[in-house]
């Protein structure tokens, strides 16, 4: 018999997907933000449950923000 | 002709009459290639995410373009002599729209085509079959 999971755990979705934000623009800082926890690594999709069209849109809104010092690249 | 957005940041010494000299000369090259700037925004001063050319804050300057790479190149060779403009980034946008304008196609056909499929089903159903169900 399988063992039974103690706990249950809540399926994770896709933020953008849900909320249907489909122009993810690296202007947004607000919006991005939201993905660069405090070490301001993007965060990884395990974690934020965001689908992989939209994680690489994000990642590469992220970096772009990044470029123009809207978002740091690391935290010093 | 493509559209661009080219963001730059203006430093912080810089006063309100040297951004607009800046806007000026860059809507200039701009023009003077054959595009079009089709907005310029000043942002404001923003607080940098780190430091630039040893700046904590600078003003932000958003052009909005339809250009060719020419252009673009004539343009960012111009910021990037220029001393109070420290940073710049230049993005394509079409591309962006284009995907941006499928989806939004792509909504509506479905909103439209769904709403449709509603109102033809509940002639055909008819009265539900709940409601023809016996009362117990």
């Amino acid at each position: 018999m399988a063992i039974q999971k103690q706990y249950y755990r809540r399926k994770k979705v896709c933020k953008f997907c849900v909320e249907r934000i489909d122009n993810i623009n690296y202007k947004d800082v607000k919006l991005l933000s939201q993905f660069v926890p405090e070490r301001s690594k993007i965060m990884p999709r395990r974690i934020s449950g965001v689908c992989t069209p939209h994680q690489r849109l994000l990642s590469d809104a992220i970096k772009k923000a990044r470029n123009i010092a809207l978002l740091p690249f690391a935290t010093e | 002709m493509r559209n661009y957005e080219i963001m730059f940041i203006v430093s912080p010494n810089a006063v309100e009459e040297d951004i607009d000299k800046i806007n000026g000369q860059i809507e200039g090259v701009i023009t003077a290639g054959g595009g079009k700037a089709e907005k310029v925004e000043k942002l404001g001063k923003r607080r940098l995410a780190y430091l630039v050319n040893k700046f904590r804050e600078g003003s932000y300057v958003l052009f909005t373009i339809q250009a060719d790479g020419a252009i673009v190149r004539e343009v960012e060779r111009r910021l990037r002599v220029m001393d109070l403009v420290i940073k710049y980034l230049t993005v394509r946008m079409d591309d962006d729209m284009k995907r941006l304008d499928k989806i939004k196609a792509h909504r509506q056909k479905r909103a439209a085509r769904r709403g449709r499929a509603h109102a033809e089903g509940a002639e055909r159903r008819g009265p539900s079959p709940v409601e023809q169900m016996p009362e117990e």
